[in-house]
């Protein structure tokens, strides 16, 4: 009995290390792809094409052509995905007249990839940007998605999304493991398959996930330094401790049950320095800073039901959020500050809301079965979130006025609560 | 002096822009050191990820003497029935009279809510039990709790007999 288990922990062990040296391995190589990217910042504000803040914007005939081997040519694939689901480009044939910009990929590939990227203003009639890339194959992906980032930047001004990851849960047989994948869920890789590990979030540099996981019938809070894949315990006491935000300045706030109730409590990232700022008889958890760290909104049930409510990040100027429906919770608040989007139940499911931090102008987003844990992308632009809605909780992106809903995990495993990572720099 | 400033940048940013161009960057090769490096990463791979999987000594679940009936709950709720009175009044009663049994308290909850809430309500319903208890005489020392939320379901149907089942406070006997 004992030497059985014995060889399945020796055996989880051994997968784990596999993983992790492929995770250590893709975020060096991420390092030296971005290497390339720098070279060209300083032309990147030449003109912008697409203004995404305007109420009236056009979407962009662009087209991507590509030469190269067979190999290779998944890159323009992932580029055209990346691009068609930022939602402001028209994609077009490059055989068929009618786009306004072109972007050519050209790629020799050998062990290495060597792609030639250059974009090309047809009305204007001149090259706007031109860029070689070299990447071992094993990060082709994160390649392409380096291709997608420059090729945005350069026509909106703004820095994309396509390098980001999101981190999530992967649930099987009761247990709860975390993993990560890049936005589009490609790139799967379980990151801590050890207890139970519900809630996590990322620190403002990307380099640290924090979460919760039970472990021997404790609920602790761990940080994980993605470089060395060392953890730390950050917090232990008994009952629950859950983390539910960061501030930009490496606060994190967190639902601890250590004097009773779960109260919300700050701490510094390194775990010192922890304070509690609520005290109420019911259930204070789920607490997200606002982005610039002065405010933090959460769930509590103080006034009969589970609602969101915001206060001072001192725990000061407590008010209510939400007042529509008996069950709001989840919350996580929009990267300008001016929309918190949660989960609320109607009709007996749970569905997506944002609402202004006022608590006017509230609007549903999703209403097909159940839809829980939404996660703004670093840009504002997208929501991730999880779904039963093909029966199987999955995680699925949509952009922030609720179009666009698509699957990005596969449909055989449960993956839940997403939480989207800052900027990869 | 501000014109002057502007004609400047003006100048050096189309300078810029020309020279970006014509010129195409070195590539920045994959460095050959990765190979190396990875190895490394494995070696404090090994030195780290025992601690964290090492088999930690887990509270050995027995089974009680007798069976210790759960306290179910409302939806939504962590107060404790009518009915889960009866079901704790017999779980004091057996632990006042077997003074050397020591008790885990699990909160747990159907699976309509959302994860987090759901966690810190199965920990009001463990925490409400063990008060209960209390109260009835059973030392606080003799009881622990935990929550599991909805993630450890013993009834996986989405109908309410099911829910039902799965909003408890379920006890087990750890010493």
């Amino acid at each position: 009995m004992n030497y059985k288990q014995k060889s399945t922990e020796h055996r989880a062990q051994s997968t784990d290390k596999n993983n992790l040296l492929s995770i250590s391995y893709v975020l060096f190589s991420l390092v030296c792809v971005l290497c390339s990217v720098f070279f060209c910042l300083s032309s990147a504000h030449a003109k912008v094409y697409i203004d995404i803040t305007s109420p009236a914007l056009r979407k962009l005939p662009i087209s991507i052509s590509y030469t190269g081997p067979e190999g290779a040519k998944e890159i323009p694939e992932i580029v055209k995905n990346d691009l068609d689901f930022a939602g402001i480009f028209y994609l077009i044939d490059p055989d068929i007249s009618g786009a306004e910009i072109t972007a050519k990929i050209s790629v020799e590939t050998a062990e290495e990839i060597k792609a030639d990227v250059t974009l090309f203003d047809l009305i204007n009639n001149k090259e706007v940007f031109r860029k070689k890339y070299t990447a071992s194959r094993n990060i082709l992906r994160t390649l392409a998605h380096s291709i997608s980032d420059d090729i945005f930047k350069e026509i909106t001004g703004r820095e994309g999304i396509f390098r980001t990851k999101i981190a999530y849960i992967v649930s099987s047989y009761g247990k709860n493991s975390l993993h990560m994948m890049d936005w589009d869920g490609y790139s799967q890789t379980r990151v801590i398959s050890i207890g139970l590990t519900l809630s996590h979030i990322w620190s403002p540099d990307s380099q640290y996930l924090v979460y919760s996981s039970e472990r021997n019938k404790m609920w602790e809070i761990y940080s994980l330094n993605l470089r060395n894949y060392r953890e730390m315990t950050l917090f232990s006491s008994k009952g629950i401790n859950l983390v539910g935000g960061i501030s930009h300045n490496n606060q994190i706030a967190f639902s601890s049950s250590k004097d009773g109730s779960p109260e919300i409590y700050v701490m510094n990232l390194n775990g010192s320095g922890s304070k509690k700022l609520t005290k109420s008889l019911g259930i204070d958890v789920s607490p997200v800073f606002s982005p610039d760290g002065s405010q933090i909104v959460f769930v509590s049930d103080r006034g009969g039901t589970p609602q969101i409510y915001i206060m001072d990040s001192d725990g000061t100027r407590i008010r209510r959020l939400t007042f529509e429906g008996v069950y709001n919770t989840s919350p996580a608040w929009s990267p300008d500050g001016k929309w918190i989007a949660f989960v609320g139940r109607k009709n007996g499911n749970n569905q997506i809301f944002m609402i202004k931090s006022d608590s006017t102008d509230l609007r549903q987003l999703t209403e097909n079965r159940n839809n829980e844990n939404p996660t703004f992308s670093p840009d504002g632009m997208f929501i991730a979130f999880d779904s039963d809605r093909d029966g199987s909780k999955g995680i699925y992106l949509m952009s922030i006025n609720g179009e666009r809903q698509k699957r990005i995990t596969p449909k055989d495993i449960k993956a839940m609560n997403p939480k989207w990572s800052p900027y990869i720099k | 002096m501000k014109k002057v400033l502007i004609l400047v940048l003006i100048i050096f940013a189309v300078g810029c822009a020309k020279k970006y161009v014509k010129e195409t960057e070195e590539p920045v090769r994959a460095k050959p050191e990765a190979a190396v490096e990875a190895p490394k990463e494995v070696k404090v791979e090994e030195k780290i990820i025992p601690r964290e999987v090492a088999p930690t000594p887990v509270l050995q679940a027995q089974e009680p003497a007798f069976e210790l009936k759960d306290a179910l709950f409302d939806y939504d709720k962590y107060d404790i029935r009518p009915d889960a009175r009866v079901a704790l009044d017999s779980v004091a009663a057996w632990l006042n009279k077997n003074k050397n049994i020591n008790i885990l308290i699990e909160g747990h909850c159907d699976e309509r809510g959302t994860n987090e809430y759901n966690l810190a309500l199965g920990e009001k319903r463990a925490t409400a039990a063990r008060d209960y208890l209390i109260a009835r005489g059973v030392a606080s020392t003799k009881i622990n709790t935990i929550s599991y939320g909805e993630e450890k379901p013993i009834c996986t149907e989405q109908n309410e007999a099911c829910y039902q089942k799965n909003r408890r406070a379920h006890f087990v006997v750890t010493k």
